[in-house]
């Protein structure tokens, strides 16, 4: 048996909870939806801390650029407000593209759960009982992707070592959110 | 003396003048000649059925567009043909390449470390692992001739897997720049706007349309033109440039005797127009073209969702020099844009391409992509830019080279 299988009998017992089929289809994958933003949260931990203090000099320095090209402005020095503008651009693009760990790091479970989905409900249409209106695998895992979300970022305070590194983004906040509350 | 006729000439007086021996041999040689024509007719038609294969018949258990383009396509066994015994690959197809994970994990570890180091050309990269490493570019493109179809939606997967990859990894930079707040919202709508367009347009109008060597061609002319941009970054000119408005950044922060802790002014917009709305930010006034603003929005958007890497590192240059604005408010601005364009793409790509994914391939992706993206900052200091810029301007040069002869011309001018 391999790993694959392993995995497709572990899973599959999300969808067999209450017996019936179309609520055991929908509350199996908001469950699969919830381990998948579970996993995820917990890699873009790893990814965070990993690069913390590469992110906080960036952040540090973006917005000690954007302080000086509002200075800049103000005093109208076009000359000055370019060179820190043409700065604070290098700064951003070292920092939006440092980010894609971050986003890779989230969403990597979640493509996982496709596949997964994909081998057993690819090209079945699930219900909706509104209109006829019919989902693919696709959409209600994306519902329930989303809805997982909100639900974990309500539960994430009381959960122990996310709350742990909650705590530590508050007190040194995420990139580009913290130079945007500290720059103007 | 009359001249004697040469067999199987028009004599002067139109007629052949052939003698009755001359008759036979040339019915001889007509009945050979025509044999061979008939044999060769025949072996014609038994090649090209064999090379055309009688289609599948049936979508293999393969949904929506590709599952309709196999069943159409030829069986059999060789290039362009679907071999309907063999081992399912990429997508499922029986026959198509198997992407081998280590190989794909590996790759996306050098994506996520060109992510931190270079920046724009990891997606690139990204599209290079799809097309070439993986093999599914000239997988692909063995069925332009018996099944063009069956290519044009395969370009169409491998289009889309580039704009998952590519497009999502961008998405918490995204949001944590729109929660920044800094969004000059009149431009954030325009350029939004023309973003979705874009970002819409592109997939109804190319899905199921391009075959895979124009996308490559395509996507090898995208290449030159980020490697000319990181050319000009390695010259003495464009070093002098960069160290310039350094120095004159550093100067003037040093010189700036106050950084006085303003209320939050916000944007205020001063005047409403077709052709130009103003702004006014920290009580400094900045103008643009509603229209020029929704343009820029739709063809950035257009060429990052008809290559499907680019795009975010496109908007922020572009708003700089239509607007001038402060980079804080451009970068807000311009992840709306990006957000808008990336979430419109993928559902037209979905909804109107029926373009398939492999879904588990790109989760390995991802997970290559946040390793190398935590190598990234750590070997940053041991490799000077500049050296980093000039190993992948080679690079740019060697794979655009590569896929825009390959592309537009059938054969690539260097070794791929």
């Amino acid at each position: 048996m391999d790993w694959w299988t392993g995995v497709d009998g572990i899973l599959i017992y999300l969808y067999r909870i209450t017996g019936w089929t179309m609520i055991d289809y929908f509350i199996g994958t908001l469950l699969l939806a919830m381990i998948a933003v579970l996993i995820g949260d917990f890699t873009t931990s790893l990814v965070y801390r990993a690069n913390r203090s590469y992110f906080r000099n960036l952040n540090s320095r973006l917005g000690e650029m954007h302080n000086s090209s509002m200075v800049a402005l103000r005093i109208k020095d076009k000359a000055g407000y370019k060179a820190v503008n043409r700065e604070a651009n290098d700064t951003f693009g070292m920092l939006f593209f440092g980010m894609f760990g971050l986003s890779a790091s989230y969403l990597w479970p979640a493509f996982f759960a496709l596949a997964w989905m994909q081998s057993r409900f690819d090209g079945i249409k699930f219900p909706l009982f509104i209109n006829d209106w019919t989902s693919s695998y696709f959409l209600t895992f994306l519902v329930s992707y989303l809805l997982a979300r909100f639900a974990f970022s309500a539960l994430k305070p009381y959960l122990p070592y996310f709350k742990h590194v909650m705590n530590e983004r508050e007190e040194k906040p995420e990139p580009a959110v913290a130079a945007g509350e500290k720059a103007v | 003396m009359e001249d004697r006729p040469v067999p199987g000439t028009i004599h002067r007086d139109g007629i052949d003048q052939c003698q009755p021996g001359e008759r036979l041999f040339k019915k001889k040689r007509l009945y050979k000649v025509s044999l061979f024509i008939l044999v060769l007719l025949l072996t014609g038609l038994v090649f090209s059925s064999l090379a055309s294969g009688a289609p599948v018949g049936n979508n293999l258990g393969l949904e929506g567009k590709l599952g309709a383009a196999i069943a159409k396509a030829p069986a059999g066994t060789g290039a362009g043909q679907i071999d309907v015994n063999a081992a399912r690959g990429f997508l499922g197809i029986p026959g198509a390449p198997k992407v081998n994970p280590i190989v794909a994990f590996l790759w996306a570890i050098w994506v996520g470390w060109i992510f931190t180091t270079v920046g724009a050309f990891g997606g690139i990269m990204a599209g290079v692992g799809h097309m070439t490493v993986f093999g599914l570019g000239d997988y692909a493109k063995g069925f332009n001739k018996n099944a063009p179809e069956l290519g044009k939606v395969m370009t169409d997967c491998i289009r889309m897997s580039n704009q998952w990859l590519v497009g999502l990894s961008s998405g918490v930079g995204t949001l944590n720049f729109l929660k920044a707040k800094r969004l000059a919202w009149p431009l954030g709508l325009a350029l939004g706007f023309g973003s979705l367009f874009g970002g819409l347009l592109i997939p109804i109008v190319t899905g199921g349309k391009i075959s895979f060597a124009a996308y490559q061609g395509w996507f090898g002319i995208a290449v030159f033109v980020v490697g000319g941009f990181l050319l000009y970054e390695t010259t003495p000119k464009g070093q002098a440039g960069k160290k310039a408005a350094k120095a004159a950044a550093q100067a003037f922060e040093k010189s700036i005797k106050e950084k006085t802790e303003a209320a939050d002014q916000g944007i205020k917009v001063t005047k409403w127009g077709v052709l130009k709305i103003e702004f006014s930010f920290f009580g400094v006034e900045f103008g643009f073209n509603p229209l020029v603003a929704f343009a820029g929005g739709m063809i950035i958007a257009a060429i990052s969702s008809f290559l499907g890497v680019g795009g975010g590192f496109l908007y922020v240059p572009y708003l700089t020099s239509l607007v001038g604005l402060p980079m804080f408010v451009v970068a807000g601005t311009s992840a709306l844009a990006v957000l808008a364009s990336m979430v419109m793409s993928i559902a037209s790509y979905l909804n109107f391409t029926g373009a398939a994914v492999d879904w588990a391939l790109i989760g390995t992706e991802l997970i290559g992509i946040f390793i190398g993206s935590m190598i990234g900052p750590r070997t940053q200091k041991y490799i000077p830019d500049v050296w980093l810029k000039r190993l992948f301007v080679v690079l740019a040069l060697y794979v655009g080279l590569g896929y825009f002869s390959k592309g537009f011309f059938g054969s690539s001018w260097v070794p791929m």
